[in-house]
């Protein structure tokens, strides 16, 4: 095996929108850069926790967890890529990347799951969506049943989106037993 | 559409069915899928549908420093009138996506989003109630 993929194409997925970009996977770990310079993410392979695989519409999501909680999303690889990126995780790093699946139902009510500093909202045991709690400025308990999470607002918020999350609320209802009695929670 | 004919309660109604339904991804921004009755959410970099149905309001406003903010709510058991009352019982312990703001770099989009999803709630609402006065 020659000693590095490339994959044009894809974009670094996160608040603020997406950067396109390309990706390089070495034996030293994985590079990606933003298209035109700019931003680069470097990950050296002994700071790789986890490594998901997600198809996503159109096409598919590696997420690629780090030492300290961050969690990165790269989207734009093929079906076929999977394969690739199978072997390369595993010889690499000794991991197997994780399938995880996209919920599209619409549902509005499901569960929260928290790994690193990621919050996970998952309908049916798929995910609707994620957030990362790095990105939360306040949370706040209202009433006895809601927790609000607001975001992070700058000058540079929005760079490449119209339209930018600032708040979300959950519901958790009384019947819910996985948060019971933890004020700070999700 | 048609894949939803056989929705007969809140209960059953889904956005989509498969991934590759979702429309192509394209500008970070609220969009509505009118056919599939879907309102997509910009979260993190991804588009997430929620069902029109599941929309209790949506509201918008604009602050002095033009910034223009929309509001979603969605329905969550134990508030008077909501239709998730049969269904809470049946998702019991499931935790609900109440509320999400977003602030908007175009106050027109914003108000076009809002009349869209209030249209579209209200035909989708209409139709259900009728369905479900029918089935009785």
């Amino acid at each position: 095996m020659t000693d590095g993929h490339l994959f044009n194409n894809i974009t670094l997925g996160g608040r603020g929108g997406t950067n396109p970009g390309q990706m390089k996977m070495y034996s030293g770990g994985v590079l990606w850069k933003r298209q035109g310079g700019g931003k680069a993410i470097e990950v050296d392979k002994a700071d790789i926790m986890g490594v998901t695989w997600m198809k996503v519409p159109r096409t598919n999501q590696l997420g690629v967890r780090i030492k300290d909680g961050l969690y990165y999303k790269f989207t734009g690889f093929r079906d076929q890529d999977l394969a690739t990126l199978t072997t390369f995780f595993q010889n690499t790093c000794g991991i197997t990347p994780e399938e995880k699946q996209l919920s599209v139902s619409g549902r509005n009510w499901g569960e929260i799951d928290l790994n690193g500093n990621m919050l996970t909202f998952s309908v049916g045991s798929k995910q609707a969506f994620e957030v990362s709690l790095a990105d939360v400025s306040q949370t706040q308990l209202q009433g006895k049943n809601d927790v609000i999470l607001e975001f992070h607002v700058d000058d540079t918020t929005g760079a490449n989106e119209k339209d930018s999350l600032m708040e979300i609320s959950f519901h958790i209802p009384n019947s819910n037993t996985q948060f019971v009695g933890d004020e700070n929670h999700p | 559409g048609d894949n939803r004919s056989a929705a007969r309660t809140s209960t059953e109604l889904f956005a989509y069915k498969n991934i590759n339904d979702l429309p192509p991804p394209r500008e970070m921004m609220i969009q509505i899928d009118q056919k599939n009755e879907a309102v997509l959410l910009p979260i993190n970099g991804s588009m997430v549908p929620f069902h029109v149905a599941f929309i209790r309001t949506v509201s918008s406003q604009q602050d002095t420093n033009r910034n223009c903010y929309i509001r979603i709510i969605f329905n969550v058991p134990g508030t008077p009138f909501s239709p998730h009352d049969s269904n809470s019982m049946k998702f019991q312990g499931s935790i609900y996506l109440k509320e999400a703001s977003f602030r908007s770099k175009d106050p027109r989009h914003i108000s076009e989003v809002v009349q869209s999803i209030k249209t579209l709630r209200r035909q989708v609402v209409a139709r259900e109630s009728e369905r479900a006065e029918r089935a009785t």
